[in-house]
């Protein structure tokens, strides 16, 4: 059951009181063991230790004058991070979660650009802090969240410590409780200006009928929003044990240790999962899910990019629901989202009950209490992406009969041939990508055609013995121009031996 | 010395193509030290991940992501590997 939150401090208080003494948090720890040599052990932190040890943080932020000030937050996914994220939001504070894969000196730009005074961060991420130290003039405070000997650093522990119990504070639904930097495939990145609302209401709107206790392994990077607001918000005021997966190399390992029910992956994920469901074909089907997910596995959400629906078929002969959704930073970020009540292949899903849609000139347009307030110190982009109270998304889509949202491309990507006639290189790309063969593709303009650049899979190449793969790609974009319209057709072929750059989100970087 | 060493990294090759070929469709005897994961034998940067994490599960080491994603070839895979056991 859920209800509807407006701010997050409401959202955590709400959840504490009803699940208190409930695991909130799972996570790995290494421990010495018998005989000194180290064990992992899973260690567990309850709904009232979490609202307890971040209302103390709150109040070590308020003793160091940063009450109502930018903190930064990176590292990879932990209790501290989690901690310290309720911790500055529902204290007044705007938290800045930090991309922990971006270079330092990118960092220090973000820091700067979003007014940052306090810089928490992990152990893995003590060279960022050095450095911030030395180059970003108004940063006043380091917070190590473990000890990692960085001069002038706070310890967390400490601060907490020695801080009372809260602040007392309550935050308002219009309070700004977060700035998020958005990757961009292309661009500057720009600080996305979320209020509590934004947050709260995007996290508890949709009701998708899960019970509390649901075991949800997070494995995303948790600045990313989709993973901030489904897997730590939604996970929390539904009363969720959040396990966090502490390292991309070990999900299948942490599978087995946390027995999840949920996953929000990225499509990237899916496709490797499905790759070890199909190898073991010639086993029972409930028997291969037992050893890849574990028997009480039953949902795997998945955003950020376009999924074969096919995968969704795939899943479902396991007894696995692939529910897709669509979202975006600006919308904090959930957008639409199937559910297990509706839920439709192919679809994005329907709108969140917050907000509302309309389709202007085929691109989705988005009205509601989760759209954000606008970039950070970027009115003309501002301008740009809000009309009226509108997000323009930038995506192009339509809505079918029942209400179900389908995208079929972005408009920033849109290729104009000389004839004036609009081509989303998606779409073409979706269809290429549908084709095993075909691992990664991009379709743009080059020197006035369409050309497809082809990562081609050479797995599955070798599997079905496929000798000249090159001919092969070309048979297919024959077959595609074929039943396309002219100005649609791909007129070049580039073959990768590659995958492309991605960027930190694992999206392909078009330009 | 240099024997034992030689010897040991023959074995740490043995051990990590047995692991490779249940993530790609590829002989063991077709993958070379100078074979590229991703380019030559077909990984998704995903698979490659989930390779390493098998590989600390059977050698008992602790892999450090970052280090991790500077291997190309199952020779770095090797030497990384083998600095670690």
């Amino acid at each position: 059951m859920n209800e509807l939150r407006s701010t997050i401090y409401e959202l955590l208080v709400k959840a504490q009181e009803a699940y208190g003494e409930q695991d909130a948090i799972r996570y790995k720890v290494k421990d010495a063991g018998e005989g000194g040599k180290k064990e992992t052990k899973v260690r567990a932190r309850t709904y009232t230790q979490l609202r307890e040890d971040s209302e103390r943080f709150s109040a070590a932020l308020a003793g160091l004058g940063e009450q109502g000030k930018h903190i930064a937050v990176i590292g990879a996914t932990s209790y501290g991070w989690i901690t310290a994220y309720y911790g500055i939001v529902n204290g007044g504070s705007v938290a800045v979660p930090l991309d922990a894969n971006l270079p330092a000196e990118d960092l220090c730009e973000l820091i700067d650009r979003a007014d940052v005074t306090a810089l928490v961060y992990d152990e893995t991420k003590a060279n960022v802090a050095r450095e911030a130290a030395a180059r970003c003039p108004g940063l006043k405070h380091l917070i190590a969240m473990e000890e990692t000997g960085v001069p002038g650093a706070l310890s967390m522990r400490e601060l907490m410590a020695g801080a009372p119990e809260g602040t007392g504070y309550e935050p308002k639904p219009e309070d700004l409780a977060t700035i998020m930097f958005t990757s961009g495939t292309t661009g500057k990145s720009k600080g996305v200006m979320l209020t509590h609302r934004n947050l709260a209401e995007n996290a508890t709107a949709l009701d998708m009928g899960y019970e509390p206790g649901l075991v949800i392994m997070t494995v995303l990077p948790i600045h990313h929003a989709y993973c901030l607001s489904m897997d730590i918000l939604k996970g929390t005021s539904i009363g969720a044990v959040i396990c966090i997966n502490d390292s991309l190399l070990r999900v299948a390992k942490n599978i087995k240790l946390f027995e999840p029910n949920m996953i929000l992956m990225v499509p990237l994920m899916v496709e490797t999962l499905a790759k070890k469901l199909e190898e073991t074909a010639f086993i029972p089907a409930p028997l291969i899910k037992a050893k890849v997910f574990g028997k009480q596995f039953h949902t795997v959400c998945s955003g950020g990019a376009y999924l074969n629906p096919a995968y969704i078929e795939q899943f479902k002969k396991y007894g696995i629901t692939i529910l897709q959704g669509y979202g975006m930073t600006e919308c904090a970020p959930v957008i639409s989202n199937n559910s297990n009540s509706a839920n439709k292949a192919g679809s994005i899903g329907k709108c969140m009950p917050n907000c509302e849609v309309k389709i202007v000139d085929e691109e989705i347009w988005v009205k509601g209490t989760s759209v954000m307030q606008g970039y950070y110190k970027m009115p003309e982009e501002t301008a740009q992406t809000l009309e009226d109270g509108w997000l323009k998304t930038g995506d192009l889509g339509y809505v079918d009969e029942d209400g179900f949202l389908f995208l079929t491309g972005r408009r920033k990507n849109l290729i104009i041939t000389p004839n004036g006639e609009n081509v989303s290189p998606e779409e073409i790309e979706n269809k290429l990508g549908a084709n095993r063969l075909i691992q990664e593709v991009l379709v743009r303009e080059n020197e006035g055609v369409i050309e497809a650049e082809i990562f081609p899979d050479l797995e599955y190449a070798s599997k079905k013995k496929v000798k000249d793969v090159p001919a092969r790609l070309q048979e297919i974009i024959d077959t595609y121009n074929e039943a396309a319209p002219l100005y649609k057709r791909v007129f070049r072929l580039k073959v990768r031996d590659t995958e492309f750059e991605k960027n930190t989100t694992k999206k392909i970087k078009r330009f | 010395m240099k024997r034992n060493a030689e010897r040991m990294e023959l074995t740490m090759f043995d051990q990590l193509t047995d692991m490779i070929v249940n993530y790609v469709e590829v002989k063991k005897e077709d993958i070379r030290p100078e074979s590229r994961f991703i380019e030559d034998l077909g990984f998704t940067s995903f698979d490659f991940m989930s390779l390493l994490g098998e590989a600390e599960d059977v050698l008992d080491v602790e892999i450090n992501q970052e280090e991790a994603a500077n291997i190309r070839t199952v020779q770095e895979a090797v030497d990384y590997l083998t600095k670690l056991v």
